[in-house]
């Protein structure tokens, strides 16, 4: 291709890009906008909204919530996927391909058809609805990403480095303690902060399986139903600007992990 | 340590490693599943449910010319939505893979943010935007291009297609990615040295090379957005009734949980019969070849 074809595609990329970024940043532009109306013109700057979202008992109630949800999320998948991502990159066995389905079922079947199946389910076996399950459907749809991450990390590793280690008379047991867990750290760090990113940005499973205590995501999609303001655009730059931090130290982690290339 | 031990001890890791996981998807994702598919052979009878198998919620959701419409609304969204992201995502992705040096990771980040934030949020930045008395409508007014709200913005399937694009461009842009990462510069150059002009380039070097991951996107965008409940319900308003709200009202308001089990069962299954059918279709093409021949 020509020069001009590359000079057109990079200006495409461009307007792709804004594309993607212009919702969210119309969203920070009304945050600090002073007026009621989230629509323009823009009438003066203001820090009223975020100040609200922070005095909001309700805000706080559901942040607990979330939290008490995504670090067992957190625990869960990043213990689950790594195995995963091992038995995936470390071993070849009849079944993998059937194993890597059932391992990616989860995200493939449609959430509301997900949510409403666990729903009937816990009914059928009776399970009342509480944070635990919240903890187990969400913790299934997110398992795929987290095996996923790992997995880049640990295809990168070079085995030799593990058989130098069984050659040298290290037992499996020893070489996965000293050689294999160190090399897949960082993609353990990286997983499980993209575990806790998607675990506070659940909604629809979170919505069917949690009892009477509402994860944040809940709460905020009850009120931007019927109206949206100001304070809740705040609040939703709040939880971006977080997600944001943690998906650039989950990044960091998960690159320096496959350095060595 | 005799052959056969290290072998015992391979498959005791083997065991360990796969278990676990194993048991936890069947018993939480499977059994549900499973258990979703016997309630859609039930039946219901005012408040209660009578377990007599039988087919009649599967003939009378067949029957019905409505839950017909809206597994097929479901089916054409979903090959729309493909579309337009494989078409908005392949330039993007090609230039990203072969031209982007320092900034590739940085790149590839920026699209993984607003993914990772979630539907949530990304709907509601997509309201504030598109609202009657939203960001856009208040800037033409302003601006003096229009004189009054444009209603049709929000709450249409204008806006329902623009949000599932939008919300679904990275589950496209990941897989081409990955293709043209994979595709060997070298083959473009010799294409071009035997004389191959730029467009015989494309079309006989790089769109084959790069099909397995089109049709990887493809299949995957359009099974999200086949099961997208989220979206059309908060942006598309009431032209937002699709296969999925109506299976929820048949679970919440209705409480019909057989019929909901049926139609859902229903829309899973030709979900699965569109994606084999494509894969097939791809893998018999002069395309597949290419994914036979490295096998």
């Amino acid at each position: 291709m020509r020069i001009n074809g590359w000079a057109a595609l990079r200006g495409y990329t461009f307007v792709v890009y804004g594309f993607v970024y212009l919702p969210i940043m119309l969203m920070g532009l009304f945050s600090l906008n002073s007026s009621d109306l989230i629509a323009f013109p823009l009438t003066g700057f203001t820090l009223d909204w975020y100040n609200q979202i922070l005095h909001d008992e309700r805000i706080f109630k559901g942040l607990l919530t979330t939290m008490s949800v995504a670090f067992p999320v957190t625990i869960i998948t990043t213990v689950f996927g790594s195995m995963a991502a091992l038995v995936l990159t470390r071993h070849q066995f009849k079944g993998k391909v059937a194993f890597l389905a059932l391992l990616v079922l989860p995200f493939f079947v449609p959430k509301l058809i997900f949510a409403i199946a666990q729903v009937t389910f816990l009914n059928d076996i009776g399970i009342h609805k509480g944070l635990y399950t919240v903890w187990i459907s969400q913790a299934l749809i997110i398992l795929p990403f987290v095996t996923i991450i790992i997995a880049s990390v640990l295809f990168r590793i070079d085995k030799r480095l593990e058989e130098a280690s069984g050659d040298l008379g290290a037992t499996p047991w020893q070489t996965f303690c000293r050689v294999t867990l160190p090399l897949m750290k960082n993609g353990i760090m990286a997983g499980s902060f993209i575990s806790f990113v998607l675990s506070n940005a659940e909604y629809t499973v979170s919505y069917f399986t949690s009892g009477r205590a509402q994860p944040l995501s809940v709460l905020v999609a009850s009120d931007f139903r019927f109206n949206l303001s100001p304070s809740l655009n705040a609040l939703a730059m709040l939880i971006v600007v977080f997600n944001i931090l943690v998906i650039v130290v989950s990044e960091w982690f998960r690159r320096r992990g496959v350095q060595p290339e | 340590m005799s052959l056969k031990r290290i072998d015992m001890k391979r498959r005791l890791s083997l065991l360990a490693l796969t278990g676990p996981n194993i048991v936890f998807i069947c018993l939480f994702c499977a059994a549900p599943l499973a258990v979703l598919f016997s309630y859609s052979f039930y039946q219901v009878d005012f408040v209660s449910i009578i377990r007599e198998p039988s087919w009649d919620n599967y003939i009378r959701v067949a029957e019905n010319a409505t839950y017909r419409g809206l597994i097929l609304k479901a089916l054409l969204y979903g090959i729309v939505i493909a579309s337009l992201c494989a078409t908005i995502a392949y330039p993007l992705a090609l230039y990203i893979a072969k031209k982007v040096k320092v900034y590739k990771a940085a790149l590839l980040t920026l699209l993984l943010i607003p993914l990772y934030t979630g539907d949530l949020i990304r709907i509601f930045a997509w309201r504030v935007v598109l609202g009657a008395e939203g960001v856009l409508n208040s800037l033409l007014m302003w601006l003096g291009i229009i004189h009054e709200p444009i209603w049709a913005l929000l709450f249409s399937p204008f806006a329902t297609i623009v949000v599932l694009t939008y919300n679904y461009l990275p589950f496209m842009v990941l897989p081409l990615w990955a293709a043209f990462e994979a595709l060997d510069n070298s083959y473009i150059e010799a294409a071009m040295d035997l004389g191959c002009r730029n467009l015989s380039v494309f079309f006989k070097v790089v769109l084959p090379l790069t099909g397995a991951g089109l049709v990887a996107g493809f299949l995957m965008v359009f099974v999200l957005v086949v099961g997208d409940y989220l979206t059309p319900q908060l942006i598309g308003g009431s032209s937002g009734i699709t296969v999925t709200s109506a299976i929820h009202d048949m679970f919440g308001a209705a409480f019909d949980w057989p019929t909901g089990s049926a139609l859902a069962w229903l829309l899973l299954l030709s979900m699965a019969l569109f994606v084999t059918l494509v894969t097939y279709a791809f893998y018999k093409s002069p395309w597949g070849r290419g994914v036979r021949g490295a096998k």
